[in-house]
């Protein structure tokens, strides 16, 4: 059908990477491309989970009074921010199994994309937090606010519209980042784009197609991120 | 809500124009033509580093070596009059097609299988070597052959056709198989060893290079492959040229797979 509309754009010789008879028969194998972007969705969606915990607790801990938590959310923060994320998912992927534990690709990849960007939104929630000025702390537990209560009703409320740029950067990094799935074979949507264009060497087509889904997933995040920080801001200035 | 409108034309209307554009003939196809390869004085050519025998890099020297290198320092003879004007560029599958349209190589010479598809992006050659595809598998899992794996996962390299192949034969034996993609064979070998899949699965003489005292490749053969010299489409001229220079060294290959142990 799309080829009919098409027809008078199509030239079957043309050997121009980018010809529209090319992106015809790209489109013709759209299944390819909406398995790995149903995949690429849900391990985005539980990695962002993982992130967001392992984030939120390794940031407040970070801020705690004891040394050994500090010390704990400082080794978790720098080995995983100062190796690649190729290698980690590597080790998960080729290292585990001979030591007996056998994840399959998708877990590898949730807990792989998850955990690495924990370690950058545990940093991104622990400048939050020690960018409330100390008084506000002082102030909460003179009314007998305990540690936590202290955290959940004046500090972290504090902290979002601080925090909210570059969690939302992180978010972003992270949908991108689970295209380093395709070195594993991870299903998910660079892996399709990857297969098909070898296959068929329409590469210019399908990675084109695949950017622009990429786009899709996180450019409404991004947006949205970017308008809740506007209506924050607006309702902070209001009052 | 506007900027985003005109940031969206803006986006589309660059990609309508890079499609318009493959109407007309590349331009750029003249810049590699026999002369233009004279005029530099240099054949670059594409070959993969990773194949044991067909061309790998030797970790101590640095040098890849191998049948396919040998073959492009041939045709770098032929052309140039002398084989040291020779530029190898390491490509894997994915990257060759890329590298010839961009015209960063002239000619890729990379285990590159003959399909009718793919005729029509590239110009290949006649086949300078014919290849069947075989299974490795670990020896401890006690597979016979393809019929004893229904639902194994059988691990194949990303843009080869050995997954079409391998899977319409197994169809064709009521066996249902499952395939991973890997960029590289060395990822795949790794892949084998960590129990990630239950084969792997290349031309035979490429599994000859990793089969190891764990692991045995299955005495079941699929379709021969054919491969070919591949130069760029609008090349038409050094296409002619590689298509003599295939036919006028047979004898040349045939020694060639002897010194490599392809045969």
């Amino acid at each position: 059908m799309l080829r009919d509309f098409l027809a008078p754009f199509i030239d079957e010789q043309s050997t121009n990477p980018f010809a529209v008879s090319k992106f015809v028969s790209t489109l013709e194998h759209a299944e390819y491309f909406l398995s790995g972007f149903a995949y690429t969705l849900s391990v985005s969606f539980l990695a962002l989970a993982i992130a967001l915990i392992f984030g939120t607790i390794g940031g407040v801990m970070a801020t705690s009074k004891s040394k050994i938590l500090r010390a704990y959310t400082r080794i978790y923060v720098e080995i995983f921010q100062n190796t690649p994320l190729v290698i980690q998912i590597f080790f998960l992927y080729f290292a585990l199994p001979p030591l007996g534990i056998h994840l399959d690709v998708f877990l590898v990849g949730v807990l792989g994309v998850g955990a690495y960007h924990g370690a950058y939104v545990s940093e991104v929630v622990r400048s939050g937090i020690q960018s409330v000025p100390k008084g506000q702390f002082e102030a909460a537990s003179s009314q007998g606010f305990t540690y936590v209560q202290q955290m959940r009703y004046i500090i972290v409320p504090q902290t979002i519209k601080i925090i909210l740029p570059p969690l939302t950067n992180q978010m972003v990094n992270l949908i991108k980042n689970t295209s380093v799935l395709l070195i594993v074979a991870g299903g998910e949507l660079m892996y399709q784009a990857d297969i098909y264009a070898g296959d068929s060497l329409n590469y210019a087509p399908a990675y084109i197609i695949a950017a622009i889904l990429y786009f899709i997933i996180c450019y409404p995040l991004a947006y949205f991120a970017k308008f809740y920080e506007d209506r924050l801001k607006k309702a902070h200035l209001a009052r | 809500m506007k900027k985003l409108y005109v940031g969206l034309m803006l986006g589309f209307g660059l990609l309508a124009f890079t499609a318009c554009g493959g109407g007309t003939e590349n331009k750029a196809g003249n810049a590699t033509g026999l002369e233009a390869i004279k005029a530099k004085n240099e054949l670059v050519v594409g070959v993969k580093n990773d194949v044991p025998h067909y061309a790998l890099l030797d970790q101590a020297t640095g040098e890849i070596k191998g049948f396919e290198i040998d073959i492009a320092k041939a045709l770098t003879k032929e052309i140039l009059g002398d084989e040291t004007k020779l530029k190898l560029v390491p490509v894997n599958a994915k990257t060759r097609g890329p590298l010839l349209d961009n015209g960063s190589v002239d000619v890729v010479i990379a285990t590159f299988t003959i399909t009718e598809e793919r005729k029509k992006a590239f110009n290949f050659s006649k086949p300078y070597y014919q290849d069947a595809i075989g299974l490795l598998v670990l020896k401890e899992k006690g597979f016979k052959s393809i019929e004893d794996m229904n639902e194994a996962t059988i691990g194949v390299a990303q843009g080869a056709t050995t997954r079409k192949l391998v899977g319409d034969s197994a169809k064709d034996k009521g066996v249902n198989v499952k395939f991973s993609e890997f960029p590289d064979y060395p990822s795949i070998k790794s892949a084998l060893d960590a129990k990630r899949v239950d084969a792997f699965a290349v031309d035979k003489s490429i599994l000859l290079g990793y089969v190891d005292e764990k692991s045995e490749i299955l005495p079941d053969s699929f379709a021969p492959q054919d491969y070919g010299i591949v130069s760029k489409k609008s090349n038409a001229e050094l296409a002619t040229f590689i298509d003599q220079f295939v036919d006028n060294n047979t004898a040349l290959f045939e020694e060639l797979e002897a010194k490599w142990e392809l045969k």
